[in-house]
């Protein structure tokens, strides 16, 4: 299914049928439950996947979609409220003795709000307390910037989730996002299959993805299975999810929320454990029994993602639309592609600026870094600016490569610094920017085939 | 025609002639040109190294060279004469744009308002995220020129402000 600004997408493109759901707008299409569960039943499906984004954590449309008599491919809508609501997730865990960060219940106002805040003390996040993805959370440093966090995320979190109530949680800086896959069938058996750190973000989204997390020991990896699956078991969880955790430099580790849906960076699992997670939650929706035991399950490897945004680094990661002129992906060994981009597209400014994620595989992690390296370095995308001047600087940090960095990573990143050209380089990107201007500015062909510049530069390589 | 062109940090003098030669810092050198896709990206040999380098933005002109990323700028001859002996020119008015199309969600001022700098200014909403504009500088707000709840094109300016 697709919204009008979508029809030339990719996902339209490959898939066997396609049906429109509406105008750009998510309200429209993407976020219209009615529509889309009436395109389901008109396309005679039998399951709905609501991928990751949108209405994929919204318990009134798996509600809706159970209803129609249709399969919804994720936990259940009980589940979905119990655990979407995420206070009362926090109260869960703790029932189960997962640690949780100090916090309060959803607050009525911003002058509630802000005598919570004066009581755990600054710094505090703001967060929704339905919602996820990162979208309408605020970190507020100082009592005088208050006001100014609670309205842009009630804004954000109404525009988002339809959804406004916050609460606030005491910011633990420092730290490591570290989160953990568990899948979980319909006849009550639960694993997890390993973690993700997911530290690398800016503004609460993930910019890069690495499994296994290099902070993470054996022992801490099963204590975070264990208390992932603790929850899960306590929810009565179906389906694939996510059980987000931060962990300090000691290696204490609290609960931070569980994300009730397949997520954009599950390909660094699939890569690391060899399983389809898109497979095996069809399986899970069909009623299927987990083919595989908890002492089963193997990670080998090492696998890292990088989401290439439509966002400029230089500017402070701020999201640009229009058309892509050129794109051209990475291949080789150990290197993945999931991926909306092609040349001539347009990037809508309706929706997340996430055009493909690059994933690497190595045996290692040193390989999988030298393998992304590589890749990025093969990849173009011109039109548009993008995050990769971010990636393929970030990969080259040296808390990247001693794996030693936590979320504030992309804050210390300088853009400033450069990497040196050779002086061949630097004299073909003068002459290409002299003649790319002089190109654009005569609006005609500067350079041809048959022009005086390649045939100087052929004879006189035949010298 | 002779350019200065800045690489990041760094800056090259190039001259391009008739012939197809071109003069780089006074050294005559040849290169073999492609314009592999137009206006947007070119392969270029030079003494015997295989360069590729591809226009990723016009404005500001960013190029990927080789994989990685340069900030550029291109000046040329006579542009570098009338640059001469210019100054900074005293801020009259500052514009407040639109860095992205989006929903012009809300209007934080009236025309006429006193601002202090950093004041909200507009919150545009794009890509599903709220972003606030912010005054770069304390003035008064002259103009307005939409209203809240319209779509907003990319650059379109939103507010006028004079310094005070």
């Amino acid at each position: 299914m697709y919204s009008d600004v979508d029809r030339d997408a990719l996902h339209v493109r490959a898939a066997d049928a396609a049906y429109p759901i509406g105008t750009g707008a998510p309200r429209e299409s993407y976020l219209n439950a009615a529509r889309i569960i009436a395109v389901a039943k008109r396309a005679g499906c039998d399951a709905v996947h609501p991928g990751y984004g949108f209405l994929s954590e919204n318990a009134d449309f798996a509600q809706a979609v159970a209803d129609a008599g249709l399969v919804f491919v994720g936990p259940p809508a009980k589940v979905q409220r119990l655990l979407g609501e995420k206070t009362a997730a926090r109260r869960l865990a703790r029932e189960v003795d997962v640690p949780v960060a100090q916090g309060t219940e959803p607050l009525r106002d911003a002058a509630a709000a802000r005598d919570a805040a004066k009581k755990i003390g600054y710094p505090v996040l703001l967060k929704p307390a339905g919602g996820g993805g990162g979208k309408g959370m605020r970190v507020v440093a100082r009592d005088e910037d208050f006001e100014a966090a609670w309205r842009g995320a009630t804004g954000e979190a109404t525009a988002a989730f339809g959804a406004p109530a916050l609460y606030l949680e005491r910011q633990i800086t420092k730290a490591r996002h570290v989160e953990m896959q568990i899948l979980a069938d319909r006849h009550g058996k639960v694993v997890w299959l390993g973690e993700r750190d997911c530290s690398i973000q800016r503004r609460h989204q993930k910019l890069i993805e690495e499994s296994p997390g290099p902070s993470v020991t054996q022992e801490l990896r099963a204590k975070l299975g264990a208390a992932a699956v603790r929850i899960a078991e306590r929810a009565g969880y179906v389906n694939a999810g996510t059980v987000e955790f931060l962990v300090e430099a000691n290696g204490i580790f609290n609960f931070l929320e569980v994300n009730t849906r397949l997520q954009v960076e599950h390909p660094v699992t699939e890569m690391v454990t060899g399983l389809d997670l898109v497979a095996l939650q069809l399986r899970m929706a069909a009623g299927e029994p987990l083919p595989f035991r908890q002492d089963e399950i193997t990670r080998t490897g090492a696998a890292i993602e990088c989401r290439i945004t439509a966002e400029d680094p230089f500017a402070g990661f701020i999201p640009a639309s229009g058309r892509v002129a050129l794109a051209r992906e990475p291949a080789g060994p150990g290197i993945r592609v999931d991926s909306a981009l092609f040349s001539g597209m347009t990037v809508p400014s309706e929706y997340d600026s996430l055009l493909a994620k690059v994933i690497a595989y190595g045996r290692d992690r040193e390989e999988a870094i030298g393998r992304m390296r590589r890749a990025l370095e093969e990849m173009r995308v011109a039109g548009i600016p993008t995050s990769l001047p971010f990636h393929r600087t970030a990969l080259y940090e040296q808390d990247f490569i001693t794996g030693r960095y936590d979320t504030d990573f992309v804050a210390r990143w300088d853009p400033k610094k450069v990497l040196e050209l050779t002086d061949g380089a630097a004299a073909s990107a003068a002459l290409a920017a002299v003649l790319a201007q002089r190109s654009r500015a005569e609006r005609r062909a500067v350079a041809t085939a048959d022009d005086p510049w390649a045939r100087t530069g052929r004879e006189d390589a035949l010298r | 025609m002779r350019y200065e062109v800045t690489l990041d940090d760094r800056r090259v003098r190039i001259e391009l002639g008739e012939d197809g030669r071109f003069t780089l810092e006074d050294r005559v050198v040849a290169a073999d040109v492609r314009e592999t896709v137009r206006g947007r990206q070119w392969s270029i040999v030079l003494e015997g190294e295989s360069h590729e380098i591809t226009v990723v933005t016009h404005d500001p002109l960013r190029l990927d060279v080789d994989g990685h990323d340069v900030r550029a700028n291109v000046i040329d001859e006579r542009a570098l004469r009338a640059g001469r002996g210019t100054g900074a020119a005293r801020v009259e008015r500052v514009e407040i744009r639109a860095p992205m199309p989006g929903l012009l969600k809300r209007l934080h001022v009236k025309e006429g308002d006193t601002v202090e700098r950093d004041a909200p200014i507009a919150t545009l909403e794009a890509m599903k995220m709220e972003n606030e504009l912010l005054a770069p500088i304390r003035g008064r707000v002259t103009k307005l020129k939409h209203l809240s709840g319209t779509k907003i094109e990319g650059g379109a300016v939103l507010a006028v402000l004079v310094p005070e």
